[in-house]
């Protein structure tokens, strides 16, 4: 068995290092592509995912949002449940927004978006949007005329935002007229300029929760509370912890409010990732089944001349199950050194996905997992048809 | 040594069936020097093959040290080739892609010799046959003559039984050709060396101790010659 191993070991090498370097070279080349291409669309897939999640905590949702109770448009009683939640260990901070569709007026031009009132201190410590002031200054908590906006709600002059709401050029210091769905009007100096890289967010802005909570005629009350943890992925744990706590309102994880789009998302990159996984097993199975057929029927004559001389076909078809071996362990090597370079290269020019910048995510399992499948497709690409030549009558071989 | 009893051949060419063999029976003993001959078509590579394991009989029987090798499995064959055997063919049948010594060790490492044991026993046999400056040499900067005394080498190196030839000479000059069939000769009365070898030269039949001369695949005429 061993000394087989060895013989199988020499013809490999001896034919690995004394052919045709330029069919290796190939080869091996066609081999760390098709490893890129399985490694590359699923580290970006997980990068998707990973930016949405980030994006989602950081800016939009924090890790949990508290709803109003069924019927209610409005939590009522909000410090007295703001306390209550605080006191649960591992949660950092509570935000409450009120939320209300709004048109924003600014030179002639106007735009429907999102409005949110929010208590500034609060906002801190659960958002990061405050870091993310590209002009201006974030809100303060006795700010009533002031608001902050996204970029591309305030956005450019001159130029439209791709169907998003836009006043096209409003900039710190400008006032905009805000109409509020009670028919309610106000004017606001434009206080700072943020920018999240969240279309949701960007086309958002923010006044403070005593400002709206005048205009609308609230009092203790927000539209959503969102929940800021300690630590991102235990979210249903938090979940599960506050509603012991007695809350009556709903309580949803960042997951659950955006409503599956996310998990819809991943189901069909999925699908993509799928078709693209076979697809590139398709041709890795037929390269290195066209190598290897080309190879034995060239050396049909060799491989003869091998059994009559005494080598089992196992020998000399193990001696090509290893020169496969070899070309997909240098084609997986190579495919890694040039899935580092495309990964850094994306990690310095990210590409631009509608809810974030997305840096490719790769995952040891999907690495384990592409070099696992490149080794059985190939293994058995190889082996069919070195057996098919290798079990040929001795002397039709010799004879070609 | 060698029992070969009552053996055809038949190869069926789509409707026509070809007799290459039409009932042979030969016994080869000990450090015998046996020379098949026949023209071309007489069936000598043939019973050469068959006693070889590289083909089998339509019918017939071969016993080979009391062993049926035609009773054997696939398998069971290759290593009696391995073990036993040594094949020397018209054409060499080198490994292109290794040199004059790794084709002469490639069996021995199939037998699990070690690297010192089969390094030294191939570099001897090398150097017997006269290629002891051209070990490293590949088969495309070997002359013809070379090219035959490293597959000559290679028959050897594992000290076969008997010894098989299939013209070896037929594509060599007459100068080359006597020096192999003195190497033959050297072999033969020096170690005992069992040979069967195929030719179809007159002139070779003074190296045999006996001329088996084959026509339409039956043994025309069996000749004792030069060693009785």
């Amino acid at each position: 068995m061993l000394a087989g191993l060895r013989v199988s070991a020499f013809l490999a090498g001896k034919s690995i290092q004394r052919g045709s370097r330029g069919t290796l070279a190939l080869t091996i080349m066609i081999i760390a592509l098709i490893f890129v291409n399985l490694v590359f669309l699923p580290s970006i897939i997980s990068g998707v995912v990973v930016t949405f999640d980030t994006q989602s905590i950081d800016f939009d949702l924090g890790n949990l949002v508290i709803e109003p109770r069924e019927g209610s448009q409005y939590i009522d009683g909000v410090t007295g449940l703001q306390k209550k939640v605080e006191q649960i260990a591992g949660i950092t901070g509570t935000s409450p927004r009120i939320t209300a569709g709004v048109t924003y007026f600014y030179r002639g031009r106007n735009a429907a978006s999102t409005l949110y009132g929010i208590t500034p201190e609060d906002e801190r410590s659960v958002t990061k949007i405050a870091e993310y002031m590209t002009a201006g200054e974030f809100l303060s908590n006795g700010d009533t005329d002031a608001i902050i906006l996204g970029t591309t709600l305030a956005g450019t002059e001159g130029e439209e935002a791709g169907g998003l709401p836009s006043l096209q050029g409003v900039g710190v210091g400008d006032s905009v007229e805000v109409a509020y769905p009670n028919g309610e009007t106000r004017i606001y100096r434009v206080k700072g300029l943020f920018e999240t890289q969240s279309f949701g967010v960007d086309t958002a802005a923010f006044v403070t929760t005593r400002e709206m909570s005048e205009v609308l005629g609230l009092q203790d009350q927000a539209s959503v509370i969102l929940v800021k943890t300690a630590v991102n992925g235990r979210e249903e744990e938090y979940k599960t912890e506050i509603l012991s706590y007695g809350v009556q309102e709903d309580v949803l994880t960042f997951r659950e409010k955006s409503g599956g789009f996310v998990e819809q998302a991943i189901q069909s990159f999925n699908i993509i990732n799928a078709i693209s996984t076979l697809v590139s097993l398709i041709i890795a199975v037929v390269v290195v089944f066209i190598v290897i057929f080309i190879n034995t029927v060239n050396r049909r004559r060799q491989i003869g001349i091998l059994k009559a001389i005494g080598i089992d076909q196992q020998i000399i078809i193990n001696s090509y199950v290893l020169q496969v071996l070899f070309i997909t362990a240098v084609g997986a090597l190579v495919g890694i050194a040039l899935n580092a370079g495309v990964t850094t290269y994306l990690t310095a020019y990210p590409l631009v996905f509608p809810g974030g910048p997305v840096y490719p995510d790769v995952e040891a399992s999907a690495i384990l997992r592409s070099i696992a499948s490149l080794f059985g497709v190939s293994v058995a690409a190889g082996y069919i048809p070195a057996w098919r030549i290798a079990r040929e009558d001795i002397l039709s071989a010799i004879r070609g | 040594m060698i029992v070969a009893e009552n053996l055809t051949r038949v190869y069926t060419m789509g409707r026509v069936e070809v007799r290459a063999l039409g009932g042979v029976s030969l016994d080869v003993a000990k450090g015998e020097f046996v020379g098949i001959m026949g023209a071309s078509g007489s069936g000598k590579s043939t019973l050469l093959h068959i006693l070889g394991l590289l083909d089998r009989p339509t019918s017939g029987r071969v016993l080979i040290d009391g062993t049926d090798v035609l009773a054997l499995s696939d398998h069971r064959r290759t290593l009696f080739r391995l073990n036993r055997l040594g094949y020397v063919f018209q054409d060499y049948a080198l490994i292109g892609e290794l040199t004059a010594l790794e084709n002469v060790y490639l069996t021995s490492l199939v037998r699990g010799a070690s690297k010192a044991e089969y390094l030294e026993r191939s570099a001897e046999i090398l150097r017997r046959v006269g290629l002891g400056d051209r070990m490293d040499h590949r088969q495309s900067e070997l002359s013809g003559g070379e090219q035959q005394r490293v597959a000559i080498a290679r028959a050897l190196v594992n000290n076969p039984s008997i010894l098989l030839a299939d013209e070896p000479c037929a594509n060599l000059d007459s100068q080359t050709s006597r020096s192999i069939l003195d190497l033959f000769a050297r072999l033969n009365e020096d170690l005992d060396q069992t040979i069967v070898m195929v030719s179809h030269e007159d002139w070779h039949k003074e190296y045999f101790c006996r001329i088996v001369t084959l026509r339409d695949g039956l043994i025309e005429e069996m000749v004792e010659c030069r060693k009785a």
